[in-house]
C-alpha cells in the first residue's frame, strides 16, 4: 500500500463510523472526494484522482481567553502531496499529509480590544470575488480551482471604539504560497523558445524567514462602510526563475530547474462598501510598490455589487490593474487573472444549496465556468457534485489550464 | 310615574348609545394596546438557547441551534445571534441593531468560513435566515411604531381571547417585505399569540408565526415555542427557547461588529 492511500482510507473509515467522538467544542469532518478529468496534459498526470481529508478542531474557553485548535490530514491519490514531515508554517514546497491549521490564543485586553496570537486565518477586504486587500494572504493551488487560503503564524491586536475598528497585524515568518506541480495540469507552463517536452524541475528554496506587518481601520457611517489598510513586507506569492544556466538536454528534451524568490513589497488601499436600494456596493483600490524587476508596482481595482433574489444572491465584479505587469502575469499569481469580470449566482434550497460561477479573463478571452450543487443527506452527511471548465485562449491563465477540465464529487460527513 | 313616551325616551337614552357603540372591543386604541405591551413585556435584556427543528414539505427534518442575545427591546433592540448546530453553520453569527425613526435596522451575517462580516442589504431581508423559515426581518423586533395599525376584533387563538390588530408598514425609513401583518394579542396579558404575515399582493398570509407555551419566568412572560410556518411552502421551523434568562448584564461590546468576528465567541 502507498503511503497516499492510507489517509484515503482512513477517510473512508471515518466516514462510516456511526458517530465521531464529540469533544466538548469539537468539531470537524471527514471528505472524500474523486475527480474525473476530461484529458491530460502529460502521461504524468492520472485520469482520475482520489482526494481524502480529515479535519477536525477543538474550541475552548478558557476564563476569558478563547484558545482554538485544528489538524488537517490529506491523501491525494496521486502522490503529488508531500513527505509526512514537521512543517508547521506550511513553507515547504509541497504539503505534508499533516498539517495544523488552527493555533492560537485570543485574549481581551479590554471590552473592546483583543489580542490574537498563533496560527489562524486572516479574511481581508469588502470586495468577494476579487480583493486586493486579501489577494496578496498565502493561497494554496495545489487545487487550481478551490482558492484555498493557507493560515499564517501572526500576532492581531484588534478593537473597536464607536464606529471605528482597527486591526494590526504582525506575521513573524513568510508561509508562501503553494503551487502546484510546476508543468503539470495544474500549472502547464509555456516558456518561448523551449520546445515540447521541455521538463521543468522544482528547486527548493526556501522562503525568507521575516513575513509582513499590516493595519486595516475600518468604519461604518449609515449606509456606509469604508476601510484603509496598509502593509509591508515579503510578498508570500513566489517569484519564479527559470535557471536556464542550469538547464541539461536529455534525450527526451531539455530539463530547466525553477527556483523561486520572494520579493518585499509595500502596499495601501482603500474599501467602500454601500447599500443602495437593493444593492450592496463595494469597491476597492490598492496601491502596490516594489522595487523588484519581475513585480514592479501595480494599481488594482475591483468594484462588486451583489442582489439578493430571495433565497439566492447575484454577485457581479470587475477588478483589474491599471499598470502592465514586468513579467507575464500569470506567474504572478495574485494578478494572474487580471483584468477579469466574476459573475456567481448561488442559491440554497431546501435540499442544499448551489453555485455557478463565471470568470472571464479580459486579456486573452479566456475564462472559467464553476458549477457545484451541495444535498444535504443528513444534517451531517452532505453530497456535492460539480464541475470546472476552464476555456479560451491558452495565452490566459484559465485557458492554460484547458488540460485540467473535471468533474467532481464529494461526500463529507461532518461532526 | 313615567308616561309611554318619557320611558320610551329613556329606554333610547339608555339603549342607543350601547348600540352605536358596536362590540365591546370596539373602544380599545390598537396602539395603546400595543403600547401597553411593550411596556408590560419590555426586559432590558434577554438571552437564551434556541433549538430549532425545520421541517420541510417532504417531512424530511433539519436540526439547529443557536444562542440568542437581546438589548433593548422593539425599537432599540440589538440582537446577536450565533449558530451552535450542525457543524456546517457552526459560528455563524448574525447581529442586528435597530435604528431610530422607524429606519430598518442594520444587520450583518458573520460566516466562518470567510473570516468577515457581510451586510443585509433591504433585498436580502426576505431570504431564508440560515436555512430556516425566518427570514431576516423576521428576525427583528416587532416595533408597532413602524406601523399604522387598527383593531379588527377579537378571537380566541389556543383557548385565550386575542385582540387581532391588523398592522401595516409605514415604510418610512426602508422597505417591508410584508404588506400587512395580522397580530393576535392575548387580552389578558397582552402577549402575542400569533402573526400572520402577508406578503405584498397576497390575499392570503403567506406565513404565520405561533408563539405557545408561555410560561412566566422572572415575572416576564415568555413563549417557549415560536414556530414560523411558511404557508406556500408547506415548511416550518420550530425554536424551542431553552436557558431563558431576563435582565442578566451582558458582555460589554457584545452587540458590536468587533464582537460578531470573533470566532468562537458570542
Amino acid at each position: 500500500m502507498t503511503r497516499p492511500q492510507i489517509p484515503i482510507i482512513l477517510v473512508f473509515i471515518c466516514l462510516l463510523l456511526p458517530s465521531a467522538a464529540e469533544a466538548q467544542g469539537g468539531s470537524g469532518y471527514a471528505e472524500a472526494k474523486g475527480f474525473a478529468y476530461a484529458e491530460r496534459s502529460n502521461s504524468r498526470d492520472p485520469w482520475v484522482l482520489g482526494w481524502g481529508t480529515l479535519f477536525t478542531k477543538w474550541e475552548e474557553r478558557v476564563g476569558a481567553a478563547q484558545l482554538t485548535a485544528s489538524v488537517r490530514g490529506e491523501g491525494i491519490s496521486s502522490g503529488e502531496g508531500g513527505p509526512l514531515v514537521f512543517d508547521p508554517a506550511d513553507r515547504d514546497i509541497r504539503s505534508s499529509p499533516l498539517s495544523v491549521q488552527d493555533l492560537w490564543l485570543r485574549y481581551p485586553l479590554s471590552p473592546s480590544v483583543d489580542l490574537q496570537l498563533g496560527r489562524f486565518q486572516l479574511g481581508w477586504g469588502k470586495t468577494d470575488g476579487y480583493s486586493p486587500a486579501d489577494a496578496f494572504l498565502p493561497r494554496d493551488l495545489s487545487d487550481p480551482f478551490a482558492d484555498e487560503k493557507i493560515p499564517l503564524w501572526a500576532i492581531r491586536l484588534s478593537g473597536q471604539d464607536g464606529a471605528v475598528r482597527y486591526e494590526a497585524v504582525g506575521c513573524p515568518v513568510t508561509t508562501p504560497w503553494r503551487l502546484p506541480v510546476l508543468g503539470s495540469r495544474n500549472a502547464p507552463l509555456k516558456v518561448e523558445g523551449l520546445p515540447a517536452g521541455t521538463v521543468f524541475t522544482e528547486i527548493d528554496s526556501p522562503p525568507p524567514v521575516e513575513g509582513f506587518a499590516a493595519l486595516r481601520l475600518l468604519a461604518t457611517l449609515g449606509e456606509w462602510d469604508l476601510g484603509a489598510w496598509g502593509r509591508f513586507g515579503v510578498r508570500p506569492a513566489p517569484l519564479l526563475d527559470f535557471r536556464f544556466d542550469r538547464a541539461t538536454l536529455t534525450p527526451s528534451g531539455p530539463i530547466v530547474p525553477i527556483e523561486r524568490r520572494y520579493a518585499r513589497e509595500e502596499g495601501a488601499g482603500v474599501e467602500l462598501s454601500r447599500i443602495a436600494g437593493a444593492w450592496v456596493l463595494r469597491g476597492e483600490a490598492a496601491a502596490l510598490f516594489s522595487a523588484d524587476r519581475d513585480l514592479g508596482d501595480a494599481v488594482i481595482g475591483a468594484l462588486s455589487a451583489e442582489r439578493g433574489f430571495g433565497d439566492g444572491t447575484l454577485l457581479i465584479t470587475l477588478a483589474g490593474n491599471a499598470l502592465a505587469t514586468p513579467v507575464d502575469a500569470q506567474l504572478l499569481f495574485d494578478r494572474g487573472i487580471l483584468p477579469a469580470l466574476i459573475t456567481a449566482w448561488n442559491r440554497t434550497e431546501e435540499w442544499g444549496e448551489w453555485k455557478l460561477v463565471w470568470t472571464a479573463g479580459l486579456r486573452h478571452g479566456d475564462g472559467l465556468l464553476k458549477g457545484e450543487a451541495g444535498y444535504n443527506l443528513t444534517d451531517l452527511w452532505k453530497l456535492t457534485v460539480g464541475g470546472e471548465l476552464p476555456y479560451g485562449s491558452e495565452e490566459g491563465l484559465f485557458g492554460a489550464l484547458n488540460a485540467a477540465r473535471r468533474l467532481h464529487v464529494a461526500l463529507r460527513r461532518s461532526w | 310615574m313615567l308616561n309611554n313616551r318619557s320611558a320610551t325616551l329613556i329606554a333610547a337614552a339608555v339603549l342607543l348609545p350601547a348600540l352605536c357603540a358596536g362590540p365591546a372591543w370596539g373602544g380599545a386604541d390598537p396602539r395603546g394596546l400595543l403600547k401597553e405591551s411593550e411596556n408590560r413585556h419590555r426586559t432590558r435584556t434577554q438571552q437564551y438557547a434556541g433549538q430549532l427543528t425545520v421541517v420541510n414539505q417532504d417531512g424530511k427534518v433539519r436540526k439547529k441551534g443557536w444562542k440568542s442575545f437581546r438589548e433593548g427591546y422593539a425599537g432599540d433592540a440589538k440582537n446577536l445571534i450565533r449558530f451552535t448546530d450542525p457543524p456546517e453553520v457552526k459560528g455563524v453569527g448574525f447581529l442586528s441593531l435597530a435604528r431610530p425613526g422607524g429606519q430598518n435596522p442594520d444587520q450583518w451575517l458573520y460566516l466562518p468560513s470567510m473570516k468577515r462580516e457581510r451586510r443585509i442589504a433591504a433585498q436580502d431581508r426576505d431570504a431564508s435566515f440560515v436555512g430556516t423559515d425566518f427570514n431576516y426581518e423576521d428576525m427583528e423586533e416587532f416595533d408597532h411604531e413602524k406601523y399604522a395599525v387598527t383593531l379588527q376584533g377579537e378571537e380566541t387563538v389556543e383557548g385565550h381571547l386575542s385582540y387581532v390588530i391588523v398592522a401595516v408598514p409605514l415604510e418610512k425609513g426602508g422597505k417591508s417585505v410584508y404588506e400587512k401583518k395580522t397580530i393576535y394579542l392575548r387580552k389578558d396579558i397582552l402577549y402575542l399569540l400569533r402573526e400572520d404575515l402577508y406578503r405584498k399582493g397576497d390575499s392570503e398570509p403567506s406565513k404565520r408565526l405561533i408563539l405557545s407555551d408561555l410560561q412566566n419566568i422572572d415575572g416576564h412572560w415568555v413563549a417557549k415555542s415560536m414556530e414560523m410556518s411558511d404557508l406556500r411552502k408547506g415548511s416550518k421551523t420550530t425554536v424551542l427557547l431553552k436557558e431563558v434568562a431576563f435582565d442578566m448584564p451582558q458582555a460589554a461590546n457584545r452587540f458590536t461588529l468587533q464582537n460578531l468576528n470573533r470566532e468562537g465567541g458570542d
